[in-house]
């Protein structure tokens, strides 16, 4: 099974591994450094602005007590429910020589003033920050809502005052949780087609859908992914690794958990200010722009004719992505969480090699292993089926690891002890506690699935367009009143996902309780090693390894 | 205590060895058995292979060698392994492992599958009411005390009125005051419905209060297995002496069959196999602080323990001894004090053996006394 999902990648590498030497050094010479340098560049920029913004918001939102302090608590989670194209359409339009923000800007800066392009790097920095810095506000929430204030005073009652303690303690405690905010931003940016194609800018994901639309060079377009896929597979790897240690960093045991400062009238109105202000440039404006183009659109008669269909068959193919990724993910999330046997780690480590296969990317290994394998598929609905199933199963199988993490194997014992077979205790008790769990899976699989692009414009049989596919293709001939109506749709199927994902991500506080229970056991058991040290029995032998749910 | 020499042997290992990478076993050479109604208490420090054992009954981890038999018939053995829902065994969890979206009355009926549904409900508020969960039934885990919760574990596992009952650190999430109450509740659940029990626990006091028979287990091998009294006064190593309790080893030498130490001389016992240098074990309880004592020493710590106060008292010689005396009277520390010992028998180990590894029933230990007399 998860075999069959790495063929795609494997096909990738053999295919790039196997060009001809000629076609390497022409990309190497021509195309590969300044490819190179715009990913890389672009990621650390949107790195940089979403950390800032980030950490204050996040700071901001957690440490001070204002009016209006707690809608802005998931508000700023919205941006996420808009697809980077959207956003980049919108900015575009912003943007614009002659657009509001240049007019306004000239009445400010004087009649030869201008704002930048969006089609620049900084458009791009911009919109794409603006896109994934919820990343990285939501995981700083969540650790600063669970910071151990001790840490604090500590410093505090050593005298360094409170900007030393912020830059000294505060950040560094909850470096793991800003780590795996950035690692999510930063794939997500590495891997997003939709905005830096529309913005022009020149990304290996954008490099690749030209070698394979514009010059029908799958070769030169594997050797690119091949390229992308190292540099992701690095940072993957080294994300892995530094959370592997980062375990060290966070609180355990019981804590006492920061108290809100309650703020003044001004502060208030500062601090209002300055979060609307986010608010607005990246999901308040765009969002305003789609319902004026949309309300146009519908009064001018204008919307297109195919957008049932296009709905239909942007819902048929999420739908049925997320059904084949739950069924397929099942056995792997399984296995992954209770056989720890070398295959069972293989199969799961296996499918998470979609993680690192960009929209792209994926469409381009799917096509490469179908054209090889099973010509007949060619340009049917299945290929492109298959395509999002490698590209999205991962965001399945974790939401699935996840919640079958949350049952301790102990349940699953007892259930066999007290006479259930194994079918029955997972019948019995594993799936009533984990389908929840399971359909979380299932929506998040089908909301990126509406919003994928590339996959579906590289791959859609003909005349199979999705509501995805039509706003990319209206937004790059700048119709922007045909574009919205499927974007609003989009942005508003997805809301809720995002306020459901966020919910999970961040942790409701029962279940931290419960972690941090086990937390304090794994203490308990650790003053009993000690104990045996000293009466001589120093030896802790792995028995216990099994036992414990994993953190 | 309800076990007598003629009730028939319900759980049996034979030689157990479990592994969970080849060649380093987590426990091997296990023996022991239970006869009906008997509760066995495995006594060791944390990663001493004791949960190891009771998951191998249990039937979560497969035996690397030996068998284990229930009622007589194996259910586990190299190449042979009885599923644990097969095994008509219960047990309760160190974190009672309750199902959390089954009501307190659904998860003591998971295990009640069998006959018609008049008496299933009979046994299953049979079982609540013997448990005191009545009022609860309706409730939801989460809803529950610690208390609760392990009731309700208890009820749970007793319900398919299993041969064996296994309970890995029954009392381990509870408050003193509330573990204390519920041993007695247990051993009296225990007693009433006959069950026999496999309690595995670090608690000394615990296991010598319930068990019939303790089994203190060391880096995966049975140290010796006996009755509580034994294993408190007939130790068969010093690791056993002190996981039962405060034992102080005070180094002597054999010279014509006698035992030198700084606390007296004692007769070897007749069965000791050792060489010359030995330690001798003293507990709290053997050491008399007495004016009229033939040993000098100082007060060096002193920990109050509600009835006794246990002292620790530096010797001439520089070993260290513990010494109970009542609490009603204080000795200050560095205060100068007399001594004699006091026991009824003595006990003595090789001061060079790393360890004696004995594997005995209690019946055979209960013979073999390493009795040493006091001079």
């Amino acid at each position: 099974m998860a075999l069959v999902l790495m063929l795609p990648l494997g096909y990738v590498v053999v295919a790039a591994a196997t060009t001809d030497l000629a076609v390497w050094r022409r990309l190497w010479t021509t195309r590969i450094p300044e490819l190179l340098l715009n990913t890389l560049s672009l990621s650390a920029g949107v790195a940089v602005v979403d950390l800032i913004l980030g950490v204050s918001l996040a700071w901001i939102v957690t440490r001070y007590r204002f009016p209006g302090s707690g809608i802005w608590d998931w508000l700023l989670m919205l941006p996420l429910a808009i697809p980077s194209y959207v956003l980049a359409s919108a900015y575009t339009h912003i943007l614009h020589r002659d657009g509001t923000a240049a007019h306004l800007w000239r009445l400010v800066a004087g009649p030869d003033a201008s704002v930048f392009s969006p089609f620049s790097f900084a458009g791009a920095v911009l919109v794409l920050a603006l896109n994934t810095f919820p990343f990285v506000y939501l995981l700083a929430r969540s650790a600063f809502q669970r910071f151990n204030v001790a840490f604090e005073e500590t410093a505090r009652a050593t005298g360094a005052g409170r900007l030393a303690v912020f830059f000294r303690v505060s950040l560094p405690v909850i470096r793991p949780s800003l780590m795996a905010g950035l690692f999510l931003a930063t794939l997500y940016v590495a891997s997003d087609f939709g905005a830096v194609s529309l913005l022009r800018f020149q990304t290996f994901t954008h490099a690749v859908y030209q070698q394979m639309t514009g010059r029908f060079d799958n070769a030169a377009a594997s050797c690119l992914s091949l390229v992308l896929v190292g540099c992701a597979g690095v940072f993957v790897f080294g994300e892995r690794r530094f959370r592997r240690q980062s375990r060290f960093y966070q609180t355990t045991g019981r804590y006492r958990p920061p108290v809100p400062r309650p703020c003044g009238p001004a502060a208030a109105l500062l601090l209002n200010g300055g979060l609307l202000l986010v608010f607005m440039a990246a999901f308040g404006l765009p969002g305003l722009l789609l319902i004026r183009w949309t309300v146009d659109a519908v009064a001018a008669g204008e919307v297109s004719p195919g957008f049932v269909g296009h709905m239909w068959n942007s819902l048929s193919l999420s739908g049925l992505t997320a059904t084949a990724a739950v069924v397929c993910g099942m056995p792997l999330a399984y296995a992954a969480t209770r056989r720890r046997t070398w295959a069972g780690t293989l199969c799961a480590q296996g499918a998470y090699t979609g993680y690192v296969l960009p929209g792209p990317v994926a469409a381009l290994a799917v096509l490469v292993v179908v054209s090889h394998l099973m010509p007949a598929l060619h340009g049917t609905m299945l290929i492109l089926l298959l395509a999002c199933l490698v590209h999205l199963l991962p965001v399945a199988l974790q939401g699935m690891e996840s919640a079958l993490q949350q049952v301790t194997p102990n349940l699953e014992e007892a259930a066999r002890s007290l006479g259930a077979r194994p079918v029955q205790s997972f019948r019995r008790v594993t799936l009533p506690l984990v389908r929840g769990g399971f359909a979380s899976a299932w929506i998040l699989v089908f909301v990126q699935c509406m919003k994928e692009l590339p996959a579906s414009l590289l791959l859609r049989p003909a005349g199979f367009d999705t509501l995805a596919v039509r706003i990319w293709l209206e937004a790059s001939e700048e119709l922007y009143h045909l574009a919205a109506p499927p974007a609003l749709l989009i942005v508003v199927i997805t809301i809720p996902v995002v306020l459901l994902w966020s919910g999970a991500l961040a942790g409701p506080g029962r279940r931290d309780t419960r972690a941090d229970a086990d937390a304090a056991d794994a203490d308990a058991d650790g003053a009993d090693a000690d104990a045996a040290g000293a009466t001589g029995a120093p030896s802790r032998a792995p028995t216990g390894r099994r036992f414990r749910r994993s953190p | 205590m309800p076990s007598v020499a003629e009730s028939p042997v319900v759980l049996e290992l034979t030689n157990v060895a479990c592994a969970y990478d080849a060649g380093r076993p987590a426990i091997q050479g296990i023996s022991f058995a239970a006869r009906r109604g008997d509760v066995i208490g495995l006594l060791g420090p944390s990663g001493c292979g004791k949960t190891t054992t009771l998951r191998a009954i249990a039937g979560f981890e497969p035996v690397a060698e030996g068998e284990i038999s229930i009622n007589g018939t194996p259910v586990a053995a190299v190449n042979r392994h009885v599923p644990p829902e097969r095994r008509q065994v219960g047990m309760v969890f160190q974190d009672y492992a309750l199902f959390p979206h089954l009501t307190v009355r659904e998860n003591v009926g998971f295990g009640v599958r069998r006959g018609p549904a008049v008496d299933r409900r009979r046994r299953i508020d049979e079982m609540l009411e013997m448990t005191g969960l009545t009022d609860l039934a309706r409730r939801y885990p989460h809803a529950l005390s610690g208390g609760q919760q392990q009731r309700v574990a208890l009820a749970r596992a007793l319900a398919p009125a299993p041969v064996l009952l296994l309970l890995d650190e029954p009392f381990s999430n509870l408050d003193p005051d509330m573990t204390y109450r519920m041993r007695g509740d247990l051993l009296r659940l225990l007693n009433t419905t006959r069950t026999t029990a496999v309690l595995v626990t670090h608690d000394h006091e615990e296991a010598l209060g319930m068990a019939d028979t303790v089994a203190v287990l060391r880096h995966g091998c049975l140290e010796q297995c006996a009755a509580p009294e034994t294993v408190y006064h007939l130790p068969a190593s010093p690791f056993v002496a002190e996981c039962v309790g405060q034992a102080d080893f005070i180094p002597g030498a054999i010279r014509d069959a006698v035992v030198h130490t700084p606390l007296g001389n004692f007769f070897v016992p007749p069965d000791y196999p050792g060489g010359p240098e030995v330690v001798v074990m003293i507990r709290p309880d053997d050491v008399r602080i007495d004016d009229a004592g033939p040993w000098a020493g100082t007060i060096h710590s002193r920990q109050f323990q509600g009835a006794d106060m246990l002292y620790g008292i530096l010797l001439e010689s520089g070993d260290l001894v513990h010494g109970s005396a009542p609490s009603t009277q204080l000795l200050p520390l560095d205060a100068r004090v007399r001594l004699r010992i006091d026991a009824a028998h003595t006990v003595v180990f090789d001061r060079h053996a790393e360890r004696s590894r004995c594997v005995c029933k209690r019946d055979a230990a209960r013979g073999r006394a390493p009795e040493g007399i006091r001079d």
